[in-house]
This record gives structure tokens, sequence and C-alpha cells, in this order.
């Protein structure tokens, strides 16, 4: 019981992290319709720019709380242009051309990317000391103490923070108007005025710094990152958006959730070596039987 | 040329500049190293400064050339068509020739040791190729986990050669039924989900197959690899320079000093034949009316099911054909390499292939071959700079995407005509 | 009186809260040219996407008389409609295989055939002469309907490259490589001017009388309904409101009513 619920807490944890990936693999899905194969190495780093924050500002004596903002703010936005440029250069070309093209060149990109980072900052992993340190202990008398640390506290209500701010901005601005018109047809939605190539770099943006997010609660979570931490997250964010229904908000993070709790359950009940695999599994068993997932639209083949 | 437009331009540079520094500032000018296992940071400023100067000048030049090119529309971009145009108009008689050049290439004076192996990985290169090709250009699914079906193909052989001592000429049908079986057993599930669905899924299946031969230690000895591969031997003579007693080895048979350049050679001439044999068949199977079902798929499967077309089972054929030559490539690597581990089958693998097909050009033979030459041998360029290569290769893809997006050799030419060929 | 080909029977079709055919009952003749009429969103291609196997119909049967059997096409999904029942169609928005040349296409719509005399490809890799025969006899079959259309000397340019309105006809034409029992049309004349749509009258008597395969036609085009229905049937908010010879329907209250809206 006591191993169970920290199997719960360490899988919801985890699930916040893949969530807030899977945000941006399922606004861009939504947008232009096709997988953003570069979004797991974007999150790979936004996880480098908060690690290489950390690192400056434990020089300096600003106060925790403070570098907490601040490490989030600066990843964000470094990350935000990287989101950016892999859509000016990637995507936007190859929008009207046939639809393996853009895959391919995404593809190119997460290459890119993850031989420049290994490149410009070493192959070996990189460590970081604890950030946050502490935490609740329940069942102290048990055999199992189960531990609550303030830092997965932290990362929890980060996300429900930035979820909350972000549902905002999808249902309630004009950008998020102008984001589901591009989603349901782009050529009228540029007729009506709107500027659909901004629209849709935008969404690359959100998608990137909720991606660096996760970056940063990740290298807090696991203190070790290296450059090939992108291709798994991102498979594991992209089957809980598949999950959660592609395309819809909510459901991305429901389905990060849910991957978060597969994977831990699997680890602490089944076989740590097969983990990737059950992630793996996940994904097929969902894409061959469930494909709209839990709150997507069916899709209907129009003939 | 205006001053607005030089303003503007200016700006855009200046812009550019901006988001070179947001993007190389913290990766590249603020290098972790580990000192005392504690990380503290490096500056590297003046790469920095290099790197955002050559961007911001870089796209100001452009801007000044993409302008002027603005003043002269209207012609096309000529080079890939003439090279398309040659291909077509010459094509039997270059692909002749590149055959006769093949095979009297181990002859050339300059072919050492080091030419050879090269050759050697193009060709095998090349062959996965074609047969990926079979699945992404004609029947228009794309595989990203091409490399199961070569690991499959690789790791069946060496174990049927290990384990029972078969020779080469058995284990590499054997080797490659096997893996067409397992096409056909990863296909069932999946050929029915959409382009990227199935993209992303063949993805997953690869790395599966990976944590498998990594995990399951007494079949596959794990991260270790299998060792002790047989090498192939010329027709039951093995290239030994100091045979067991009583056994004759090829150089004695022929009368020959020994040379370990024999092997290579002989290698060579194995995957040469190997990956004209994937050549030939896909040619005539694109003749036949699987082949046109395959492509027809590819063009619109609800007017292939409209006249009673069984999609599925003809995507089964194409995914099982192409699994069945990624196994006889499989099997060749495990005999080459004599050593084989699952670092070899890395999900990078199956994007290098896919790649090749993909800028050859769908569907496309001779695409396949001068985009293995191409991008193989960026790759060998930079070899010396290790960790860049594979930016360079990314990069590349990026590129040719964009500027040629249906590859280098788009045009198909159809498999049967009404008219004698022309 | 001819033969019964196809009859529907209390055929209904939900999407969801959505009613897109009520309860409807039809019949169609042997080598007759049935047409299905009625405004925008009457359900008319729902009909046809049952028909062939590319939606499963929420109740009702279909039948169809092959050769004095019974099939029920309920039965059959998508492919195997055209594979073993013997029913062809075309699309509203033309489905041709655009990069492939006029007469490959023609070669994928005798595809089972071709298969099957391929010995699954492994004659066919050996050149084996009685696959070779039976290519030939395919292209000859090829030739056969794109003489009639007008079409064998682009038999060898990409089919996305003719005309639009060789397109409909190259349409027709591939559908009826597979020899099928009915043909199921869907708009063949919406985007044609006068003249192709005259020449389009022609191919589908022809076919009707010539080849003796029942039509269901999907139309718009008024004349060409008019012109060549034996038999119409009028759907309106995916209920059957008329049927009847062309000239009753023309004259019929309801139909009037479903197309001009009543007076008030």
């Amino acid at each position: 019981m006591e191993y169970f619920l920290q199997q719960l807490i360490n899988g919801l944890t985890l699930g916040s992290v893949y969530g807030l990936i899977a945000i941006g693999y399922t606004m861009v899905y939504g947008i232009i319709g096709m997988i953003n194969f570069a979004h797991g190495d974007i999150f790979m780093v936004g996880a480098f720019v908060a690690l290489i924050s950390f690192i400056l500002f434990a020089l300096t004596a600003i106060s925790l709380p403070i570098v907490l903002i601040l490490v989030l703010l600066i990843s964000m936005v470094f990350t935000a242009c990287y989101g950016w440029t892999v859509e000016k250069l990637a995507y936007k070309p190859l929008r009207k051309s046939f639809r393996l093209a853009p895959l391919i060149s995404a593809l190119g990109m997460s290459i890119v990317l993850q031989n420049y980072v290994q490149a410009a900052q070493g192959a070996r992993i990189k460590t970081l000391q604890p950030v946050i340190q502490g935490g609740f202990n329940f069942f102290k008398e048990s055999e199992f103490v189960v531990t609550l640390s303030y830092l997965q506290i932290f990362i929890v209500l980060v996300t429900i923070f930035l979820m909350a701010i972000f549902t905002l901005l999808i249902t309630r601005t004009a950008l998020g108007r102008a984001q589901r018109a591009c989603e349901q047809d782009r050529t009228m939605t540029a007729l009506m005025g709107i500027n659909v190539d901004r629209t849709i770099s935008m969404t690359f943006i959100i998608g990137s710094s909720l991606a660096s997010v996760a970056g940063m609660m990740f290298v807090m979570y696991y203190g070790v990152i290296d450059f090939y931490i992108g291709f798994l997250a991102g498979i594991k964010a992209f089957t809980a958006a598949v999950l959660g229904g592609i395309g819809s908000i909510p459901g991305a993070m429901l389905g990060g959730l849910l991957i978060g709790l597969i994977e831990t359950f699997w680890s602490g009940y089944i076989s740590i070596e097969y983990k990737d695999i059950a992630a793996f599994s996940t994904l097929v068993i969902v894409l061959i039987f469930f494909p709209t997932g839990f709150l997507g639209k069916p899709d209907i083949e129009k003939v | 040329m205006d001053k607005n437009f030089l303003q503007s331009s200016l700006k855009d540079s200046l812009f550019t500049g901006l988001i070179a520094l947001a993007l190389f500032g913290p990766i590249v000018g603020l290098r972790t190293v580990a000192v005392n296992e504690a990380l503290v940071v490096q500056p590297k400023w003046l790469v920095v400064a290099l790197i955002v100067a050559f961007c911001a000048i870089g796209r100001f030049f452009i801007n000044i050339y993409s302008f002027k090119k603005e003043q002269r529309r209207g012609e096309p971009s000529s080079l890939g068509k003439a090279i398309s145009n040659f291909l077509d108009t010459k094509g039997s008689q270059i692909a002749l020739g590149a055959i006769i050049f093949s095979v009297i290439f181990p002859f050339m004076p300059f072919a050492d040791r080091y030419w050879m192996d090269i050759a050697i990985m193009m060709m095998t290169y090349i062959m996965l190729g074609w047969g990926l090709n079979i699945v992404i250009g004609l029947a228009g699914l794309l595989d990203l986990g091409y490399v199961a079906f070569y690991a499959v193909g690789a790791y069946s052989y060496a174990l049927f050669a290990i384990h029972f001592g078969w020779s080469f000429w058995i284990c590499l049908p054997l080797a490659g039924l096997f893996a067409g079986m397992f096409g056909i057993l990863l296909g069932f599930p999946v050929l029915r989900l959409r382009g990227d669905y199935l993209a992303i899924v063949t993805l997953a299946f690869g790395e599966m197959i990976r944590i498998l031969l990594l995990n399951w230690y007494t079949l596959t000895k794990g991260p270790d690899g299998l060792t002790g591969i047989p090498r192939p031997s010329f027709f039951g003579l093995p290239f030994k320079r100091y045979p067991d007693e009583g056994v004759e080895t090829f150089h004695t048979f022929f009368g020959l000093e020994y040379s370990p350049m024999q092997r290579i050679i002989f290698l060579y001439y194995l995957i040469l034949v190997l990956a004209l044999i994937t050549n030939f068949f896909t040619i005539k199977i694109r003749r036949l009316p699987v082949g046109r079902a395959w492509e027809a798929l590819r063009e619109d499967e609800i007017a292939c099911k409209s006249l009673g077309v069984n999609p599925r089972n003809t995507k089964l054929t194409a995914f099982a054909v192409g699994a069945m030559f990624g196994g006889f490539a499989g099997s060749f690597f495990a005999t080459r390499q004599a050593f084989i581990s699952p670092e070899s089958f890395t999900f990078i693998e199956s994007a290098i292939i896919v790649a090749i097909v993909v800028l050859g050009g769908m569907g496309s033979q001779t695409g396949v071959v001068l985009s293995t030459i191409f991008l193989i041998g960026l790759i060998e360029v930079f070899r010396d700079f290790e960790s860049y290569r594979m930016v360079a290769f990314g990069g590349a893809m990026v590129l040719i995407m964009i500027f040629r997006p249906k590859g280098i050799l788009a045009k198909r030419k159809p498999t049967i005509t009404m008219v004698k060929e022309k | 009186m001819s033969e019964k080909l196809l009859s529907v029977e209390n055929l209904t079709m939900k999407f969801g809260g959505l009613i897109a055919i009520d309860d409807l009952s039809f019949s169609a003749m042997k080598d007759q040219i049935t047409s299905i009429i009625g405004p925008n969103g009457a359900g008319k291609t729902t009909v046809f996407n049952c028909l062939t196997g590319f939606y499963k119909a929420s109740s009702g049967s279909m039948f169809l008389n092959k050769d004095n059997k019974t099939l029920d096409l309920k039965k059959f999904s998508d492919f195997k409609v055209a594979q073993k029942a013997g029913v062809a169609r075309t699309f509203q928005n033309i489905r041709l295989f655009p990069q492939m040349s006029v007469l490959e296409n023609m070669m994928v719509a005798q595809h089972n055939k071709l298969m099957a005399a391929s010995g699954f490809s492994l004659l066919g890799l050996i050149n084996a002469p009685s696959f070779l025969r039976k290519e030939k006899e395919a292209k000859e079959i090829s030739k056969y309907w794109l003489d009639i259309i007008n079409l064998t000397n682009r038999a060898d340019d990409n089919a996305g490259d003719l005309p639009y309105g060789d397109q409909r006809k190259l349409e027709i034409v591939r559908a009826m490589c597979i020899e099928p029992y009915l043909l199921c049309l869907d708009e063949p004349a919406a985007g044609l001017n006068a003249k192709e749509s005259a020449e389009l009258n022609k191919l589908l008597k022809f076919i009707q009388k010539e080849k003796k395969t029942g039509i269901l036609l999907i139309e718009h085009d008024m004349s060409v309904v008019m012109g060549i229905s034996d038999h119409v049937v009028v759907l309106n908010y995916g209920k059957k409101i008329f049927e009847g010879t062309a000239q009753e329907t023309k004259k019929s209250p309801e139909v009037i009513e479903a197309y001009l809206g009543t007076e008030e």
C-alpha cells in the first residue's frame, strides 16, 4: 500500500513533465496536421538552458524562489527561439509540399539539434546538484516510508498553474481564437484577415516554451541529462498526446499523467529494464485500437 | 537597389543576428564542463560572436541575392532539371556504365583498403535504400523502423551460423525469410494507420526490437553483442593465411599469394551481387500487378478499394519484401563484421536509410544511388569532425527537402506503355 | 419488364444523432439506368457509401442478384464489394491515380484478375507465358475502352494531366474494367459542358445497352437525368419522396416542392 502510494506520487510528477511536452505535440498537430519530430529535442534544449542557468545562478546570492522564476523565464524565452526557428526552417517552406516532405525535414532538424548540442556541450552526461531539497514523509512507523518531496509539489503546482494560464489563453484570447480557426480552415482564416503565419509561429513558440518548462522540471527532478533525452521523452509525450486524443489540450495533460503512471508502475512492479517497452507498447496499442484517444474527435473517412 | 530595401534588409539581418544570439548564446557560448565532479561554465563568447556575425551577414547577402533574383525571375532552377533530363535520356547507358565501373572498381589503382571499406559500406546502404524504396517509394508507407529488419536479419544470421554452423548460403536466405516474416508480423496490425501514425509506430517497433536485443541476454548477449560470427568463404574455400591442417584455402586453391584484400574484394562482390539482385527484383516487380497496386495505393487508397484491390494484403507484401531485403543486408553486415551488437541498429540508421530514399526521389532506383553517394560521402568527408558530421547530415536533409522536396530525381516512368518505348 | 438487380430495403444510416438515410427502400433493374436525385445533403452519396461498403449501414438490407444468386451486400467490406460482388463506383471528386499513366489506371482496375494470373507474382517474375498472355489481354481490354472514349492516343500520359472531362470519362471506363454487374456513378456530369455531357449520355447508354450493366446514377444535371434514366428515385432529408419514370418525376408535386419550396 505504501509502495503503491509512492509510485502514484512519482508517476503523477513524471506525468506532469510528459503532459507539458505533449501539449506542444498536440497543438502543432492541431494546427498543421503534422507531428513535430523535433519537439523532443526542443525539450532537451530547454533542459540544457535550464541547467546552464542554474549553474550560473548558483554563483550569485539570489534567493531560491527568485532563481526558480528567473530560470523558468530564461529557459522559456531561449527555447521558444528554437521552436520558432524549427518552424521557419523545416515547416514553413514546405507547407504546400507533399505530406512526407515536412516530416523528413523535421527529422533532419531533430538530428541537427541532437548533434549540435552534443558538439557544443559534449557527449557526457551532465549532473545538477539538487536545487530543492526536503519534503514530507508519511507512514514513518511503517516499513516503507512514503516521501512527497517539495520538488514534486513544486513540479505539480507549476504544471497546474501553466495549464490554467494556457487554457485561458486558448479559450479567451484573440490568439486562441485565431489558432482554433486555423485548425478548421487555414485558407478561410487567412481570408478573414488573420495572419496565419504568425499564428502558426506562435503555436510553435508556446509549445516550445512549455516543453522547456518540462525540460527544467526534468533536470531538477532527475539531476542528470544528456543530449539524447529528447528522443525517448519525445516518443513518450507523443504517446501521451495520442492517448489523450491528439488535438485536445486537456487530453494531452490527461495522457501525460497516464503515461507517467504507466511507466512508474511498470518499473515499480514489473521490470525496470523494459520500462521503455511499456511506453512503446502503449503507443502501439493505443494507435491501433484507440486512435482517437480519450478526448479526441472521431475521424470519419471522407469518401 | 533603393534605400528602403537596404534599410529593411539591414533590419532583417540585425533580427537574424539577434535570433542567432539567442540560439547559440547559451548552448554554444556557455559550455558546461565537469571540474572536480561539479559542473562549471566555460564561456566561449568569441565563437558565438563569430557565428552571430556570420548569420547576420549571411542573411544580408541572401536578402540582396534574392532581391536580384526577383528581378530576373522566370529562369527555372536548372541544375536539378539538367541532371534528371540527362539521366532520363541516357538512363540505361549510365546504369550500364555504373555497373561496369562497380565491377572493375576493386582493380582500380587507388582502390586500397580505405576505399574498399567505403565502397562496401556505400553498397550496403544502397541495398538497404533499394529495399526500403519498395516500402516508402513505391507503396508510400513511411517506415521509420526499417533498421529493425536489418537487425533481425543480422541476428538471425549470426545465431544460425554460430549455433548450427550452417554456411553462408543457407543462412542468408533463412535470415531474409525470417526478416520477411517479421515484416508481416509487425505489418499486420499497423498497416491500416495513416501516414504519420504509421511512421511513429514503426519507429516504436524499431526501438522495441533494439531494447529487446539489449536485454534478452541469454539469446543475444545483450550489450556485449555476438562475436565469432563465421566469415564467409568462397564456395567452401576460407580466406585464411594459416588454415587448419588439410583445409584448402582460397589463395592456395587458386595458387595466389595470400593477401587480406582477397577477402575484402570477395565481400565487395558479394554485396554488389546482393544489391543488384535487389535492384533487378524491384525493377521487375514494379511492372507486375502487385507493383502497380503498390503505387496505386500510394496515390489513392480509396480508389483502390473501389476497384477491388485489397489494401492490407498489398501493403503487407510491400512491407514483407522490403523487410526481406533488409534481412539480406543484415546477414551481409553480420558476416562482414563478424561481430554485432545492438549499437549498430539505432534509430539514426533508420533515419539515414529513409533520408537516402526520400532525397533520391521517391521510387527512383538511380536516385537512391546518387543520394547514398552524396549523404554517406558527406558523413565520410566530415569523419574527422566527429561531432559535426551528423549536424551536417541533418542539415543536408533539411536543405534538400526545402530546395528539392521531391528528391533529386522526381520523374517517374510508367510501368507499361501503349506505344512501344521511345 | 427486366429482372431485378439491386433491392435496397429499409436502409437507415445514422451518424451520431443525425439520420442521413431514413428507412429507404428502392430497387434497380438489370440493364436499366436508375437515377437517384435530390437536393444537396439529401443523403445520395451516403447511399452509395453504404452500398459500396465504405460505411456500415445502421440497419436495413441491400441485396444484389448476381447470376441468379442473391448476395447480401452488407456482408462485404469495402474492397470486397468490388472484388466479390461486382459493384463498381466512381466518386464525386474524381479519384484517379494522378501520377500514373492512363493505361496504368486501367491496368490497376484489372488487378485481381492479373494478380491471379501472375501466380502471386511468382509466375510474373519469371515471365511465364501464361501471365504475359493475360497481361496482353488486359492491355487489349484497356485499349478497347480507351478507344471508346477517344483517349488511346493519351494512354501513356499521366492521368492527372488530362482535361477535367476526360478524367471523368476515364474514371467511368476504369470502373468498367472490373466487369461490374452494377455501376454506381456519383455525379458524373458535374463540371462538364453541354457537349461533354452529351458524350457522357452516349457512353452511359452504350454501357447499359451493350454491356448489360445496371447503372445507378446520382446526378444534378437534369438534362442527363431526364435524357437517359429509366427510373428515378427522389430523396429529400434522407427519405424517399418519389419514385417513378423520368416523365412522372417531372410532374410530381412533391418533387417540385422539394426543389423549389412551397408557396406560402
